[in-house]
């Protein structure tokens, strides 16, 4: 199998777990308890159906959108996610060249292992950076200024990880970052020595946005449910978030925003976006998600500022469906890291194309030549 | 396998299901005629989502709830379940001490293998003493009065077991109290040595509340089942509950309520308290789920008594969804019983251990800093 076999999610899924030791894949896979809410996220789009208008005349659909002042070619971008530099060795270089030659956005994590400023010199195309607020308030100031001189086009902060989820398969795989090697997962990574080579050969693992402030997670080896606890600030409030607002004075976004009292003091406080987000399943189990809640987030908010779907995205239809219920956009994290560690940024590249072309041919069959005919008359939702 | 690989319920499960001669393992893990209620009773939790609040500065988190008058430190508690010993030769000692570390209920059953009297002098936390109604009046007084005597928190007179349920599996492996090896359970017990050699070594199992009065389960080999349909006594009213409140006085409840109706009745006798229970879908297959049943209950008499809404967790979240329904507390068999068989004290106290660190992180992730923050505007049910 390669890349070229690779169609679908699962298709990438299936290549990424061929290629990367068992904790690794296991840390991207997993979700947290039970896993309800992960396999909620997809599945909550079937229970919506479309429908479609016909002999709407022929013609490219125009599939274009403008999220965080930022025009960009799709309605769906790249999720910022921690550590990719586990899944490829170009890590975060990769997916950003790749966003960036299919004209879309490109989110980078605070736990990122490339730096604010490597990135901004491999990639020109629309950028976001994602802030988890430290305990050590001084890394807050210190990334905000940095994506401000890099000109980051919006800033996002992800407010459902004060603690870590329980995610009992790191638990079991002892997945740490950096990756240690115990008895117990040396044959893993030793199953896998294409992985184990590009690792040990290329740049050196570290989180580059955060070293310099703090070892842990680059020099000094913790499980990230350990790092999480230990490093962000649990008693984050509203007062945190409209500090850093201020502070960056552009688009900015709340990450895991799931009820409508939240949404509404969300423009309150000047935020121009939100994640309609449970964070990919991986931090409350029973979780509601996200295209469930989404009618009423939008009917709530959606005309005063941008709703950005986030979790379960797997298909170009289930975009379709969120842009119907009221989202500007979709985001996704696990669909893009698969393909991530399936070729690399041929592989985002590829992943990316087969949403573009998904997108744009059922917008055909939906009979929509433009994102703004997709609307609550498309859709209709099962008993 | 062993205590350090046990993350959850599901952990535990198995390994006691290694440890357990497996009569014995399937008399815990069974239920009446095809488990439907059973499994209805876990899976009624994932029929509703949860919806979060962000931002609400939650460093720490109250877990604490008032039940029966006591303040318990965690919103759940180790419901009472019956012959503890052939699970773990500490039994209810080991659960007990448990529990007492986590400062919760601890509850009692009448058919425990450890004297309240015993307990009492072990733990000084809050304890529930669970009564059956036997046609044998002096041992029913016997029972309250040393439950009395014993000081114990609050008499919980289960209602739902009048007869015993349908459990399939203990027909098939042939369970009777105390063990008896017959030629089918033979091999599965010999295939758990140390279980056998446990039993045999570490004091001998009773029945203290019962066996002054009656042979069957102690001296005798009986079922579960038919201990249940020959010595309960099936004409138990709503006067004989009244009675046994005022005879009690103190907290008492009425354990396995599901309809409206009887849980007015029980505000009217006097109860301070109620479990939304079937027993873990021991008793009654098919019967609504005690988390489905939840909201109708605590609508009607939410304001009156305390609502403890008892089977089918596995997870903090699921103890989430039931306190924001309005339960005061939470209650559970399974959720102790096979750590316990896993592994003793330490097994129950990882389990709790468990079950306390999911609920704080959980209500942080829900922007919830205690137990009253939790209410139904943060559940939406799926349409089904
Ligand atoms: C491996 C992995 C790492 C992630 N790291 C971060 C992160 O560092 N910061 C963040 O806000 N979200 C992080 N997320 C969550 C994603 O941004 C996104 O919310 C989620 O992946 C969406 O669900 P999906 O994977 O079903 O598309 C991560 C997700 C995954 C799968
Ligand atoms: C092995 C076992 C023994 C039980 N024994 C009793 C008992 O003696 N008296 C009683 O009132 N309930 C008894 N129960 C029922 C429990 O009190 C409780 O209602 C039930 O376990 C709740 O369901 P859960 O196991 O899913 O938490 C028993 C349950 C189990 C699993």
């Amino acid at each position: 199998m390669n890349l070229n076999d690779c169609h679908n999610f699962d298709d990438f899924r299936k290549l990424a777990k061929k290629k990367l030791p068992s904790p690794i894949f296991h840390y991207i896979d997993g979700g947290a308890d039970d896993e309800i809410t992960l396999n909620r996220n997809t599945e909550s789009f079937n229970q919506c159906d479309l429908i479609p208008n016909v002999l709407a005349g022929g013609g490219k659909p125009d599939i274009s959108t403008e999220i965080f002042g930022r025009k960009i070619s799709m309605p769906i971008f790249l999720s910022p996610t921690a550590m990719q530099r586990l899944y490829d060795p170009e890590g975060d270089r990769a997916s950003a060249r790749a966003a960036e030659k299919l004209g879309t956005m490109y989110g980078m994590s605070t736990m990122a292992t490339s730096s604010i400023e490597e990135i901004v010199n491999v990639s020109s195309g629309p950028k976001l950076f994602q802030l988890y607020i430290h305990k050590d308030k001084s890394i807050t100031d210190d990334l905000i200024d940095r994506c401000k001189k890099a000109k980051f086009d919006g800033l996002c902060l992800t407010v459902d990880t004060i603690v870590a989820g329980n995610r009992e398969r790191d638990h079991r795989t002892g997945f740490t970052t950096p990756p240690k090697l115990t008895i117990k997962s040396l044959f893993e990574f030793a199953a896998k020595p294409g992985w184990v080579f590009n690792y040990l050969t290329n740049k050196k693992f570290e989180l580059s946005n955060v070293k310099h402030k703090t070892d842990k997670g680059t020099n000094i080896t913790k499980s990230v449910i350990e790092y999480v606890n230990e490093q962000y600030d649990p008693g984050m409030n509203w007062q945190d978030a409209e500090y850093c607002i201020k502070k960056w004075n552009g688009p900015f976004a709340l990450k895991g925003v799931m009820s409508v009292e939240d949404a509404k003091k969300a423009i309150d406080i000047g935020c121009t976006a939100i994640f309609l987000s449970n964070h990919g399943g991986r931090q409350l189990d029973g979780s509601r998600s996200p295209f469930d809640q989404l009618k009423e987030i939008s009917d709530a908010v959606g005309d005063k500022l941008e709703i950005i779907l986030d979790g379960g995205v797997r298909r170009g239809t289930h975009v379709l469906k969120a842009i119907a219920a009221g989202a500007k956009a979709c985001s996704f994290g696990k669909m893009f890291l698969f393909s991530l560690a399936s070729g690399g940024q041929a592989g985002v590249e590829r992943a990316l194309q087969n949403m573009q072309k998904e997108i744009e041919r059922n917008m055909l069959l939906m009979g929509c030549k433009s994102l703004k005919e997709l609307n609550r008359s498309k859709i209709i939702y099962k008993k | 396998m062993n205590l350090k690989d046990c993350h959850n319920f599901s952990d535990f499960r198995k390994l006691a299901k290694k440890k357990l001669p497996s009569p014995i393992f399937h008399y815990i893990d069974g239920a009446a005629d095809d488990e439907i209620t059973y499994q209805r009773n876990t899976s009624s939790f994932n029929d509703v989502d949860l919806v979060p609040n962000v931002l609400r500065g939650v460093e720490n988190i109250d877990l604490s709830t008032t039940i029966f008058g006591k303040k318990l430190d965690l919103p759940f508690y180790c419901a009472p379940t019956a012959l503890q010993r052939l699970f773990h030769y500490d039994g209810e000692r080991a659960v007990g001490k448990a529990a007492q570390k986590f400062n919760t209920m601890f509850g009692v059953s009448a058919l425990a293998t450890v004297s309240v009297e015993e307990i009492a002098s072990l733990i000084n936390t809050p304890k529930m003493f669970q009564f059956y109604f036997h046609k044998d009046r002096g041992l029913n007084d016997s029972c309250l009065e040393r439950a009395k005597a014993a000081k114990f928190d609050v008499l919980a007179l289960t209602v739902d077991t009048i007869t015993g349920g349908n459990r399939e599996r203990d027909l098939r492996t042939g369970f009777t109290s105390p063990p008896k090896l017959t030629l089918s359970s033979l091999f599965s017990f010999a295939t758990k040595p140390m279980w056998g050699i446990n039993y045999l070594t570490k004091g001998k199992f009773e029945l203290p509340h019962l066996q002054d009065y009656v042979k069957e389960g102690t001296s005798t080999n009986t079922s579960i089942g038919n201990y249940f349909s020959t010595m309960l006594d099936q004409s138990m009213n709503w006067n004989d509950a009244e009675k046994l409140c005022s005879q009690w006085g103190g907290h008492f409840a009425l354990k396995g309520v599901m309809s409206v109706e009887d849980a007015k009745k029980a505000v009217d006798i006097g109860c301070s308290g109620i479990m939304v229970s079937n027993h873990g879908g021991r008793q009654l297959d098919g019967s609504r789920s005690p988390f489905d049943q939840l909201a109708e209950i605590v609508d009607a008499v939410g304001d009156k008594i305390d609502v403890i809404c008892e089977g089918g967790f596995q997870r903090g979240t699921h103890m989430l969804k039931a306190l924001s329904i309005g339960a005061k507390a939470c209650s559970g068999g399974r959720l102790y019983l096979y750590a316990l068989a896993a592994a003793g004290q330490a097994g129950v106290e990882r389990a709790l251990g468990q079950y306390k660190a999911e609920l704080e992180r959980d209500m942080k992730l829900m922007g919830c800093k205690k137990i009253s923050d939790l209410n139904r505007n943060n559940l939406r049910f799926r349409k089904v």
